[in-house]
């Protein structure tokens, strides 16, 4: 029973790291670049709700959400329009990614030396406690929010991209940079609007896995390798795929902890790097 | 050759100049330079970037302590174990990760460096999280460590230096460049990708492996968070994108930066390691959206300076020597 129990926190934990993953895969398959800075930036997000939820005690920490996520729009449409845009068009594929991790150290340190690198985590109250019981089953009713959140995001992404005008100009530019232009489509534009996307998605990830577990500035590096676990493990294909992606690496690191409680992500990473030695394949696709 | 003699006296006469704070920078200079020198290797030449090589120095450094306490010997003379350790496992993990192209291969680099990590600090084996001192270091004759330490490290930058010159100008060298500019083309001539790549993989942890190993030779104490910190890779990728990725020359420069801003900021502005690292990562964003391929490339073109260029230009002298000549067998 305690295993089943497991499991199922495991798939909820999932689906939170489906919600870290989306962001990175939105923005490789549009523009094919790995933003590597995504796990900082969703570091970031989660001081911002800190410091918003000390600045009004009064008000749950959850609605802070809100301005948060309007914020990291507002900061991936600057990223995007200030740096990454330069060398987004480069000959070299390894510019975007050493240009990215450069911006992503430039961050860490800067949260190192404006927070401190001490331990914070975002205090939702009775919430956070709060579970259900289902057939002697105890489930955290946070996870269970977070999982049905995560699903309805994945859904109206989902639906954005296949039928509104703006899904359809992504898509086209995902495709061909340099034929959208002829409709008078300004491919540096959408990718302003597809990074703050990302980034307003990677806020909702970092606000909620900041409630879940504690973090500090140098926890972007472990955010990002998770949310690049989940996209590669999904396949790039879909995003309901990310999200299996991101279930099956929370299954693995709650069973990890279960049988060796200091374990942390370990099991994660060995999931991922397992598949990447048996399924290589699921790695290549190209689709938005 | 008057050059490379020139460098060796240096080298062999500094420990006598120096004191001692400074030529215990100079010995972490050399050494972080020769890591710059091979992480360029793999991204300058091969085209492969990799966000794990601290795993590499890592492995290095923790065969050395391991064999030097087994074996009960100066440290010294176990130094060798330290590249071919790391070369094994650069050989080893290349067949996963040979699969993967770009950004897969840079973080899969990333999270096997982590897998390791977190095996090392759970293994009582090799010290766990509090890491082990080196069992030997009574065996060191401490008059003669720190100029040794640097003779060490010097002598390590001046083969590395010589010998990757040496590569480059070689057909292996040209096959390597041959991939990173065009693997398609190079392939259509016969250069075997795979293969090149791979033993520009190995050398690469070897060498890391090799420097990893005196690097806390000289600390004579060895931690796993130390050992496996992803700055060893952000250091080797701002010096060599700040200096020059894919020249010989730009680590150089690189490390002249990354050492002078260090001292200049943490020393006379008093300023904490985190900016400092600010400062560097900003300087090293404005290079790559100034000029791509590093400061360098830049200044050579400026300047018209040759140091140890292993650039090559077409054939076009030849070309215009063939015209001629067909030309007449037409008219004839």
């Amino acid at each position: 029973m305690i295993w089943v129990e497991t499991l199922i926190n495991g798939a909820l934990l999932g689906g939170l790291y489906g919600l870290l993953g989306i962001g990175l895969a939105l923005v490789f398959g549009v523009m094919r670049v790995v933003n590597i800075a995504h796990g900082e930036f969703m570091v970031l997000s989660a001081f911002c709700a800190v410091l918003l939820s000390n600045l009004f005690p009064q008000v749950s920490p959850l609605l802070m959400l809100i301005p948060v996520i309007a914020l990291s729009f507002a900061v991936g449409w600057l990223y995007q329009a200030a740096i990454v845009n330069r060398v987004v068009t480069s000959p070299d594929p390894l510019s975007p990614l050493l240009l990215t991790f450069g911006v992503s150290v430039i961050l860490r340190n800067v949260m190192v030396e404006i927070f401190g690198a001490d331990v914070r985590s975002l205090q939702v109250g009775e919430l956070s406690r709060a579970s259900l019981e289902i057939a002697g089953l105890n489930i955290g009713i946070m996870p269970l929010l977070t999982l049905v959140l995560a699903a309805l995001l994945f859904m109206a992404l989902q639906l954005v991209l296949r039928h509104t005008e703006f899904g359809r100009i992504v898509r086209a530019t995902a495709d061909r940079r340099d034929i959208v232009r002829l409709s008078g489509v300004k491919p540096d534009r959408v990718y302003n609007y597809v990074m703050g996307l990302s980034l307003a998605l990677g806020a909702i990830g970092g606000v909620l896995l900041a409630v879940r577990s504690s973090f500090t500035p140098f926890s972007g590096a472990e955010r990002l390798l998770i949310a690049f676990e989940v996209v590669v493990l999904g396949g790039l294909g879909s995003f309901w795929g990310a999200l299996l992606g991101g279930i099956a690496l929370g299954m693995a690191q709650l069973i990890g902890l279960k049988i060796d409680p200091n374990a942390g992500l370990l099991y994660a990473h060995l999931l991922f790097f397992i598949m990447l030695l048996i399924r290589p394949s699921g790695l290549v696709s190209s689709r938005v | 050759m008057a050059c490379a003699a020139v460098l060796i006296a240096v080298i062999a006469g500094a420990p006598f100049l120096l004191n001692e704070g400074i030529l215990r920078l100079a010995t972490e200079c050399l050494l972080l330079l020769t890591m710059a020198q091979m992480w360029n290797l793999l991204a300058g030449y091969a085209g492969l970037v990799s966000l794990g090589h601290q795993v590499f120095i890592a492995f290095g450094a923790y065969a050395l302590f391991l064999t030097s306490g087994w074996l009960e010997v100066t440290p010294i003379w176990v130094l060798p174990v330290a590249p071919l350790v790391a070369a094994a496992v650069a050989a080893i993990i290349a067949f996963p990760l040979f699969r993967l192209r770009d950004a897969y291969f840079s973080i899969a680099m990333w999270v096997f460096a982590e897998i390791i990590g977190a095996f090392t600090m759970k293994s009582q084996a090799v010290g766990g999280t509090s890491g082990v001192p080196l069992a030997t270091s009574k065996l060191i004759d401490f008059d003669w460590f720190e100029p040794t330490m640097f003779w060490l490290a010097g002598g390590l930058t001046l083969i590395t230096i010589a010998a990757l010159y040496k590569m480059m100008t070689s057909s292996f060298g040209l096959g390597l460049m041959s991939v990173r500019d065009n693997d398609l083309a190079a392939m259509s001539v016969g250069v075997d990708v795979r293969h090149n790549r791979f033993i520009a993989f190995v050398l690469s942890a070897a060498g890391c492996g090799l420097a990893g190993a005196l690097s806390f030779m000289g600390n004579l104490f060895i931690a796993p968070l130390a050992a496996f910190d992803v700055n060893w890779s952000v250091y080797m990728m701002f010096i060599v994108i700040i200096g020059g990725i894919g020249t010989l020359e730009g680590p150089i420069l690189g490390v002249i930066i990354f050492f002078g801003l260090r001292e200049l900021m943490t020393g006379p502005l008093g300023l904490s390691g985190g900016w400092y690292l600010v400062g560097l990562g900003i300087i090293a964003v404005v290079v790559m959206i100034v000029a791509p391929r590093g400061i360098w490339p830049v200044l050579r073109d400026r300047l018209g300076v040759r140091l140890l260029d292993v650039h090559r230009a077409a054939p076009r002298p030849a070309a215009a020597t063939m015209l001629p000549g067909a030309s007449e067998r037409v008219t004839g």
